[in-house]
């Protein structure tokens, strides 16, 4: 007989459990009873469905008598009192709905307003919410930072960390409970069916500690194993484990080769582990800092991840760490000399600078709302005017002002919360698009399945108490009457008292304020954004495929195999249809990369003491130059005379032959490497590396056809659109290598238009908001204008009847309506130069303070928001005088 | 003859409905709501156990979880019975009741 399903107990709240328990029992009785009688499946499916909505009703039946039935806590027998409060409240809430739905000309504009304001609100909060509130996924996340190296003489700051620093950083270190190297990547398995890619995590014990790792299986890294020399060992990924290995907890204590190595599997990670944030981890492999900094302390780099002491601050991190740097320039000058460390918090790491971009946006999207909420306020003190005879009768009748205080309270809060319902729907789809917009560097776990949360919602709730005590306290303003005599006759008269004309000019001035704020920003941003696009990089991006592509470290180990790949491989890309050039390269310009390395031309030996000044490195193919269209200045590019046993080659960038040789010929001059002496061969032109806002900086160029390695970038020059020559790329090199690892294919226009993606954000967000800013304060102005000449219809009247040109009375109007306009303007000037000040660090090639930026704002503003009390001040001038002074 | 009425009864209509059917027989829950139904007293579920854990709380009635069969499945259902206060406190209504009554047949015989 099969078992009693438990009651969804957990449903109700717990004081209801007594007799939600026996209920439940009753209706399940019940349910089965019917089920055993239903004779066909269709029923059966009808009887569930019943029993589904019952069990509903019943909950929410639960939770209505332990929230408003409070005679529970009294005798069983005695008779509970009417709940007044409440009462009175469900009447105000029945009294407020029915009167805004008396109003649907009211209640609509305010609402949709409002709905727009909270709408956008939400939807920026919820991004906010995702990418900057959100805890990180590991244990205590505020303590876990990362440690970057600035370049004070190049101004270069890197994510890296050069080994002899690094070692002697974790030594001296005193402000970390735990520190060690990282490195994310791919890495291919052998020996387990057909070898796979998978998403590598190689970490230090040190590393390993900081993030806290409490392996579901096995044990995690130790000491021992980050010793060098030690057996390299790993921990599985969960998903990995479970999908590969079936969730087997005897693969502990197997081998497994990955890439090179064979390791012994010690633990599997535990189950969502994945870093950084953003990624997958499908192996933790233990990787190792010498125990002691090597004499080349800046040949190798590694990434650095840190865990703050309890109590300790990312500030005091720094301090430490610079501390440590100018011990280390002291030491090391020849090195060190002017590179300092600092802490960066893993949360600003991943997120990076679209936190200034959310923030401002947040502020700018408040802004809107303000300006909406101007605008419903303006709404409510034209609608006052018949509501203040209402309110005098009612105090004449005997209410008192807390209870009719109350009534206005209920009904803004009923306005508020309607219209925010419906705002959180716009904001579910408005969060989305968001997060389409967010450029894909930020690492933040879980930005697509962004939404309406808890937390979400209770920002909304919040937003809606605020934002409907606002409007309570100006309707309850607005409606006070002093004597309700007084008010009965003004009341009757349909005149709103001046104190409140002047409260709703004042407050569209407000709303031009903000408006010419937000103008101006979006302003600067289109200036910079135009000035981006504009930038030269010094390549060409239009008509260039890139592919990302790794080799199988087994078969790929030796330089020949490697050399004899990439020859078939560029000669079978170049007879792809439409491939007009191919080239190979490291670095992938446009994507922050700042690599840099000592330069030191032959027989200018650095001064003892001084530390040789640092360039910009790439290794790149002769192809790379002509798929990028790099202009060669001077000498060759690279090729077949750079191959491995050739003498050594470079190739410099404009700049490096302007600062280091100035009007001297640099072709065939050495440079240093070491012992080493590496003959220039050519000069091409300066490129924009790192990204379109970093101007050109000094760069070597090395040759690939000298050291191919596993893992590169092809540039690939086409005829035609280059994303349709993908695919026949991607099939040419399969038939050389079927096993060959296709990472990531771009076009190098979309790399370029990812590189200014935050800009973009910004730009596409506050230009919306701007729009929407101007487009309120043009509705504000006219209703306000409006009003007013509704209000002075019979002196306009009287005014053209005593022998006023309408021309004068066009310009009467319009002097209102300029003196409002032009006071809010002036201030949204002075407030928006200010404020403009936060957008900086955003701004390419304009001041904050842009002339053309201001003016233009503040021109469009004011010439919309006089053509918005044109319209009013034409119909004010076309007044007929005979008509308003009898029926007025 | 004394005209002392009693106190004005401590248990609502369909408590002292309840505590009647109980006074019979012990019933399951089910049992006595569709019994008030017949009488045209309708609560939903939830307000009626409520009223029943109310009665439990002031030891009017016992209750507890018995399994009977519904098809192939063992099911539980809670089941009541009355205790000697839920007995004196159904007594006291009634006495109430017939004390209202005789009143207002006096009243109505002596007008």
């Amino acid at each position: 007989m099969p078992n009693e399903p438990a009651g969804p107990v957990h449903l109700v709240p717990r004081r209801a459990a007594a007799w939600f328990e026996p209920a439940w029992r009753d209706l399940w009785v019940g349910h089965l009873g019917r089920l055993t009688g239903a004779a066909n499946r269709r029923q059966a499916a009808t009887v569930q469905v019943r029993y589904r909505l019952a069990l509903a009703w019943l909950v929410l039946d639960c939770w209505r008598l332990s929230v408003f039935d409070r005679s529970q806590s009294a005798s069983a027998t005695t008779t509970p009192k009417p709940r007044e409060p409440f009462q009175m409240f469900a009447s105000d809430v029945r009294h407020s709905v029915r009167r805004l739905i008396r109003e649907p000309g009211f209640t609509l504009a305010t609402g949709l307003t409002l709905a727009l304001g909270v709408g956008a609100n939400v939807a920026v909060f919820a991004v906010v919410e995702a990418v900057l509130l959100r805890p990180l996924p590991y244990d205590a996340p505020h303590e876990l930072v990362v440690i970057r190296n600035r370049d004070q003489q190049t101004g270069v700051t890197k994510p890296d960390v050069a080994i002899g620093d690094a070692v002697d950083l974790a030594g001296r270190q005193s402000a970390f409970s735990a520190v060690g190297g990282y490195a994310a990547g791919q890495a291919t398995v052998f020996g387990e069916g057909e070898p796979f890619q998978v998403h590598a995590l190689r970490l230090t014990a040190g590393a390993f500690k900081a993030l806290g790792v409490r392996p579901a299986v096995g044990r995690g890294l130790t000491d021992a194993d980050s010793r060098v020399g030690a057996g390299p060992v790993m921990l599985l990924g969960y998903d990995l484990w479970l999908r590969r290995f079936g969730g087997d907890s005897s693969i502990v204590g197997r081998s497994i080769k990955v890439g090179q190595e064979t390791r012994l599997v010690v633990g599997v990670a535990p189950r969502n582990f994945g870093f950084p944030p953003s990624g997958t981890t499908d192996l933790i492999l233990s990787g190792s800092l010498p125990e002691a900094a090597p004499a080349a302390r800046k040949e190798d780099w590694t990434f650095m991840l840190a865990r703050l002491k309890p109590g300790a601050s990312v500030a005091a991190a720094t301090a430490n760490l610079g501390m440590i740097a100018g011990q280390l320039e002291r030491d090391f000058p020849a090195t060190n000399r002017a590179s300092t460390y600092y802490a960066v918090s893993l949360r600003d790491e991943v997120v990076g600078n679209t936190r200034t971009a959310l923030i401002l946006l947040l502020g700018a999207v408040a802004a809107v709302l303000l300006i909406a909420c101007v605008n419903v306020a303006n709404l409510m003190l034209a609608r006052s005017v018949g509501r203040q005879r209402e309110m005098a009768v009612r105090l004449s009748l005997g209410a008192g002002r807390n209870r009719i205080a109350a009534q206005m309270l209920v009904e803004s809060l009923v306005l508020v919360s309607a219209s925010a319902a419906v705002g959180v729907g716009f904001a579910h789809f408005g969060a989305r698009a968001l997060v389409a917009m967010i450029p894909s560097s930020v690492g933040i776990a879980g930005l697509a399945e962004i939404g309406i949360n808890p937390t979400v919602l209770g920002f909304t709730l919040l937003l809606t108490v605020v934002t409907a005590l606002g409007f309570g306290l100006v309707s309850t303003l607005a409606t006070a009457s002093d004597g309700t005599a007084r008010t009965l006759m003004a009341g009757r008269a349909g005149m709103i008292s001046r104190g409140a004309r002047r409260a709703s000019a004042v407050l569209v001035a407000g709303e031009m304020a903000f408006a010419v704020v937000l103008l101006i920003g979006a302003g600067l941003i289109l200036r910079s954004f135009a000035g981006l696009l504009s930038t030269d990089p010094g390549f060409r991006v239009d008509q260039v495929a890139t592919v990302e592509l790794g080799l199988p470290a087994d078969r790929y180990d030796s330089l020949p195999a490697r050399e004899a790949f990439y020859q078939r491989a560029f000669e079978a890309i170049r007879a792809v249809p439409g491939v007009l050039e191919v080239g190979a390269a490291v670095v992938t310009p446009l994507t922050g990369n700042h690599w840099t390395t000592s330069f030191e031309r032959t027989g200018y030996p650095v001064p003892p003491g001084e530390r040789a000044p640092l360039v910009g490195w790439q290794v790149a193919s002769g192809g790379y130059f002509k798929a990028l269209a790099i202009p060669l200045k001077a000498g060759r590019f690279f090729d077949q005379r750079d191959r491995p046993g050739n003498p050594p080659a470079v190739i410099i960038s404009e700049a490096l032959r302007r600062q280091f040789f100035g009007t001297e010929n640099p072709i065939g001059t050495t440079i240093n490497d070491g012992d080493e002496r590496i003959e220039i061969v050519g000069v091409v032109g300066d490129i924009r590396r790192a990204g379109l806002a970093e101007e050109p900086r000094p760069d070597l160029y090395f040759p690939f056809e000298r050291s191919p390695s596993q893992g590169i970038t092809l540039f690939i020059r086409t005829e035609g659109d280059p994303a349709r020559a993908t695919s026949g790329i991607h099939g040419a090199l399969r038939s050389i290598e079927p096993s060959v690892v296709l990472l990531q294919s771009r076009t190098m226009a979309d790399i370029a238009s990812d590189s200014v993606q935050v800009t973009r954000l910004m730009l596409w967000l506050l230009g919306i908001f701007a729009l929407i800013a101007l487009a309120l304060a043009v509705v504000g102005i006219y209703g306000v204008i409006s009003y007013l000449i509704r209000q002075r219809t019979r002196e306009i009247g009287t005014r053209l009847a005593l022998g006023a040109s309408r021309s004068a009375i066009l310009w009467m109007v319009m002097r209102q309506g300029a003196l409002i306009v032009g006071t809010g303007a002036a201030i949204g000037l002075i407030v928006g130069v200010l404020a403009a000040r936060t957008l900086e660090s955003m701004l390419y090639g304009v001041t904050a303070a842009d002339p053309l930026v201001v003016a233009g704002a503040t021109t469009v503003l004011i010439l919309t928001a006089l053509a918005g009390c044109y319209v009013p001040a034409r119909r004010a001038a076309s007044v007929d005088p005979a008509i308003t002074l009898t029926v007025t | 003859m004394s005209d002392r009425v009693p106190r004005l009864p401590k248990v609502s209509h369909l408590q002292y409905l309840a505590l009647g059917l109980l006074r019979q027989r012990d019933r399951p829950g089910r049992e006595i709501r569709d019994a008030a139904g017949s009488f045209g007293v309708r609560r939903s579920a939830a307000a009626f156990y409520q009223m029943m854990a109310r009665l439990e709380r002031d030891h009017l009635v016992e209750g507890w979880y018995e399994q009977v069969r519904v098809g192939d499945q063992a099911v539980t259902e809670r089941r009541y019975r009355i205790t000697p206060a839920g007995t004196r406190a159904w007594e006291q209504t009634r006495a109430f009741h017939e004390a209202v009554a005789a009143a207002g047949s006096r009243r109505w015989s002596n007008a």
